[in-house]
């Protein structure tokens, strides 16, 4: 076997900011590389530099052997190197043939037409021989396709293009399981012809199922490199963590939730911003001293829900009642009065106001109650307390209250936020991705909160699109596809399989009971 | 993505985005000076182009009009030489206070209000008016203490009437705050206009003119010299008012609400702000200072409602943008705008500098003053859309 990519001592800066350290890393032709670590490690902003987004501070890249300077991504194209962004670079309304074949089209009549016929052709040919599947859909507009099927297109541009190196960053963040195990197949598909594939990942276990050899990466340093074989989950953890982890939450037993419906929703319909139908139909009830999750690929109706039940977004029919009271007529801020706390999903738009600082951000959605408001005024030392309180026990770096929200990384901003909503000593928690972004670490700190929550009886409703964490949590997993429930199943006895089917929209065999409420 | 800016560039915006309160007072310092220089550069040129009897200068065996030293001593004299001279230029900066107030509030919730003029003269002639029915019912040493705060009142109630309609127009109905504001400026004058030319015109004079308003309503000077048409006690009240704004917007729940509102409306509605609450109620404030400031005109400088009000409400938001949208900043901006004013006043009379030079003068301060301000508006808003960073993109 020969080396198709090799980096040598990558160096990164950004003005102080050192986002690769002297990084090596070498793939093998044919071989599946995994480049793993948490938010932040620079795994993207290495890949980056192999394709021509960034020139490195220094350090070589080499394709094939030979020595590459990519000054654009083009460059890098031209050398066989593709890269599958996390958000598909297609044109929406575009049809699978004219998104594979843009900016490359062969054409006739000096230029005058597009050889549709020739396209076709080439288009088809690498489809089979790939194992795509998409010879059927080339008339077909994007916008129509599954998130699978458009990330094949994505890779079917590449192969066009005349891609060897294919770089995946993060690619099953929008995938369902099953579409996740396709996505490995036409990984095996390219490696046996020969292509070399390097994917950007943070979960351990896709790491450790499709790839060969494994790089981490920890704060811009590569930390170890292993073969895939041979190596544990733990192992891996601890590599990327740089401490010991808990990879399973310690629970207590399922059952231990109090009779009492806290929060219940029925019958529930949202309408999103552009006026389409995105809820539907929805009832769930959650006890206190419960966990519910909501499983589901992303868009499928979890965010408007969440914002209805919580007020943010006015909901077009239905009832939401917090410990028996119907909540749906009151504002939010009545809400957030009757114990209510809320992660949202969007933490830079909606849960931060990213030129404001801690402190001032400790107080929003409380800023016109005790502690902190009184007779309308704001009492801006609690609210120094209590920024330095959640700091500390969350652990938000660098723990510096008087930074604004925007110095601060991604996932120290999540800790903040479920630090500041959890502190409000809520009857009902709605935590939509609680720890979208955050290292392992403070992952397994955020869900042992939820967990005390639950403790302490507050009816916990949590959306995940990572299903580990929804199955981990949960006591009951309500499954969300297109605007509605597909089935509502008991948490400890959800199979990986079973929820991915019922994500793909799949109707459960026979009626499940689902618990109280229903 | 959107094209990269190129990193000279970036690296100007960054630095203006970065500066600090102090170094912001020493640009503006420094781009007052810069202004004056090149003024002189202007002044030299028109005086060489212009002719004149007596020409003011020699230089090279040429003759200039206009020598600058003594054009800048002459403003500057018109400014601050004399205690009348003091009072004009003080009477301007505080009402510019009031209309500069009347569109930094609102801004700071995310509004343009381009409609002060308008709450400014609405609101001066319903002072007028109420000072006018009022008048002949009271008399003796009461009068003063009744009309004062009647006056004022008046003047509030009217601009802040005023300031809701566009409030309630956009909550409502979505109307553009910018439009709504701007044209209602023109309805306002209009309006009052007819109004006053049916109801309570003055037969002695010609024109569009009320009555004047009885002597007990009128601000009388107080340490200056009599005729002159400012009064300390009010600079005093607008200082306190200045504070207080200052207070709410960073010591009140509601002016929490407002600047969450501002800076971005997802973080205000997730924290439980009601927009359109604050947005009807920071139009309304808005409106009811541009009308105290309306009042503050009619009782302190011309004592009746006459057509041709001056711009105090435009000129305000260009104080306000100086000013950094901030209350205590408007402080100094509208200083710098009242002695621009009153001095500009000075040197067309006393040198004859054409006003039509006179406004170049003017805007050329203003222009170099508000440049380094916007060069860091603009900054901060890229920066926040993180696209001031030395190499594009995120680390991964």
């Amino acid at each position: 076997m020969d080396t198709a990519v090799s980096l040598t001592d990558i160096t990164k800066r950004f003005d102080d900011v050192v986002a690769n350290d002297e990084v090596d890393m070498r793939v093998e032709r044919g071989a599946v590389h995994a480049l793993l670590g948490e938010n932040g490690a620079g795994k993207t902003t290495l890949m980056n530099v192999l394709y021509g987004l960034y020139r490195p501070t220094a350090g070589e890249v080499y394709v094939d052997g030979d020595r590459a300077e990519f000054d654009s991504p083009q460059d890098a194209i031209a050398a066989g190197v593709g890269m599958i962004h996390q958000h598909f670079m297609l044109v929406e309304p575009m049809t699978v043939r004219e998104n594979i074949a843009l900016g490359w089209e062969p054409v006739t009549h000096g230029g005058l037409k597009t050889d549709d016929a020739r396209i076709d052709t080439e288009v088809r040919e690498l489809s089979e021989r790939y194992g795509l599947g998409l010879a059927g859909d080339l008339d077909t507009p994007v916008e129509q396709l599954s998130m699978g099927a458009r990330q094949r297109v994505e890779v079917l541009k590449a192969l066009y293009r005349g891609a060897d190196v294919f770089i995946f960053d993060e690619p099953t963040a929008v995938l369902t399981p099953q579409e996740v195990e396709e996505l490995f197949d036409i990984f095996s598909q390219l490696t046996a012809q020969d292509k070399t594939i390097i994917f950007i990942t943070h979960k351990l276990g896709e790491a450790l199922t499709a790839a060969d050899g494994i790089t981490v990466l920890r704060d811009g340093e590569r930390v170890g490199t292993v073969d895939a074989a041979g190596t544990t989950r733990e192992q891996l953890a601890e590599l990327m963590v740089g401490r010991e982890v808990l990879l399973d939450v310690d629970r207590a037993a399922r059952g231990a939730s109090g009779d009492d419906t806290r929060l219940s929703v029925s019958d529930l319909a949202v309408t999103d911003d552009r006026g389409e139908p995105a809820v539907h139909g929805v009832d769930i009830s959650v006890r206190g001293g419960e966990i519910v999750g909501i499983a589901g690929v992303d868009g499928n109706g979890q965010e408007p829900l969440v914002e209805a039940v919580t007020g943010v977004r006015d909901a077009d029919a239905g009832t939401v009642r917090f410990d028996g009271e119907a909540v749906t007529g009151l504002s939010r801020r009545e809400r957030l009065d009757r114990g209510l706390a809320h992660v949202p999903g969007d933490r830079q738009e909606q849960a931060l106001v990213m030129g404001f600082n801690l402190v001032q951000n400790a107080v929003l959605g409380s800023q016109h109650r005790p502690p902190f408001g009184r007779r309308g005024r704001i009492d801006w030392g609690a609210a120094r307390e209590h920024a330095e309180a959640v700091i500390e026990e969350y652990d938000v770096r660098p723990p510096n209250p008087d930074l604004p929200a925007r110095s601060l990384s991604g996932g120290n901003q999540q800790k903040f936020v479920v630090g500041r909503e959890l502190s409000r000593e809520p009857d009902v928690v709605v935590a939509a991705h609680p720890t979208r972004g955050v290292d392992i670490g403070s992952k397994e700190f955020i869900h042992e909160r939820l967990l005390a929550m639950r403790e302490q009886g507050a009816a916990v409703l949590v959306v995940s699109a990572s299903l580990d964490e929804v199955v981990q949590l949960s006591d009951r997993i309500a499954v969300m596809y297109e605007g509605s429930f597909v089935d509502v199943v008991p948490g400890d006895a959800a199979t990986e399989e079973q929820l991915g089917l019922l994500m793909a929209g799949e109707q459960p065999d026979e009626p499940v009971p689902t618990g109280a409420g229903r | 993505m959107s094209r990269a800016l190129p990193e000279g560039l970036r690296r100007t915006l960054r630095r203006f985005a970065g500066l600090s309160a102090v170094e912001r007072v020493l640009v503006s310092g420094a781009a007052v000076v810069v202004a004056l220089l090149v003024g002189a550069v202007m002044l030299l040129g028109s005086g060489y182009v212009a002719s004149c009897r007596e020409p003011a200068l020699f230089l090279a065996g040429t003759s200039f009009c206009f020598d600058p030293v003594a054009v800048y001593a002459a403003m500057y004299q018109g400014a601050f030489g004399t205690p009348v001279n003091q009072a004009l230029t003080l009477q301007r900066m505080t009402l510019l206070i009031f209309t500069g107030l009347a569109f930094a509030i609102p801004y700071r919730a995310g509004l343009f209000n381009i409609g002060a003029q308008g709450q400014f003269v609405l609101a001066a002639l319903a002072t007028t008016v109420s000072l006018l029915a009022l008048g002949p019912l009271v008399s003796g040493p009461v009068a003063t203490a009744v009309l004062v705060p009647v006056g004022l009142l008046a003047g509030a109630v009217v601009g802040g009437l005023y300031g809701l309609l566009p409030g309630v127009l956009k909550t409502r109905y979505g109307t553009n705050e910018v439009i709504s504001t701007l044209l209602l400026n023109f309805i306002a004058t209009g309006v009052a206009v007819v109004i006053v030319k049916r109801a309570f015109n003055n037969p002695e004079i010609q024109g569009t003119v009320t009555r004047s308003i009885p002597e007990a309503a009128t601000l009388q000077p107080w340490l200056f010299p009599p005729g002159t048409r400012f009064s300390v006690p009010v600079l005093a009240a607008t200082l306190l008012l200045v504070g207080g704004f200052w207070w709410l917007l960073n010591r009140t729940t509601l002016g929490y609400d407002i600047r969450v509102l501002g800076r971005q409306q997802a973080a205000a509605v997730f924290g439980g702000v009601d927009d359109d609450r604050v947005t009807v109620l920071s139009m309304v404030i808005a409106g009811a200072v541009a009308g105290l400031g309306g009042g503050l005109y009619v009782m302190m400088v011309v004592g009746r409602w006459q057509v041709g009000l001056p711009a105090l409400g435009f000129d305000g938001i260009a104080v306000s943008v100086l000013a950094g949208n901030n209350p205590v900043g408007l402080v100094p901006a509208g200083l710098l705008f009242g002695a621009l004013q009153s001095g500009g006043l000075a040197i067309n009379f006393q040198l004859g500098i054409p006003r039509e030079l006179v406004d170049v003068l003017r805007g050329l301060v203003i222009l170099l003053v508000a440049t380094p301000e916007l060069f860091r508006i603009v900054g901060r808003r890229l920066q926040r859309q993180g696209r001031l960073r030395p190499a594009g993109g995120e680390s991964g």
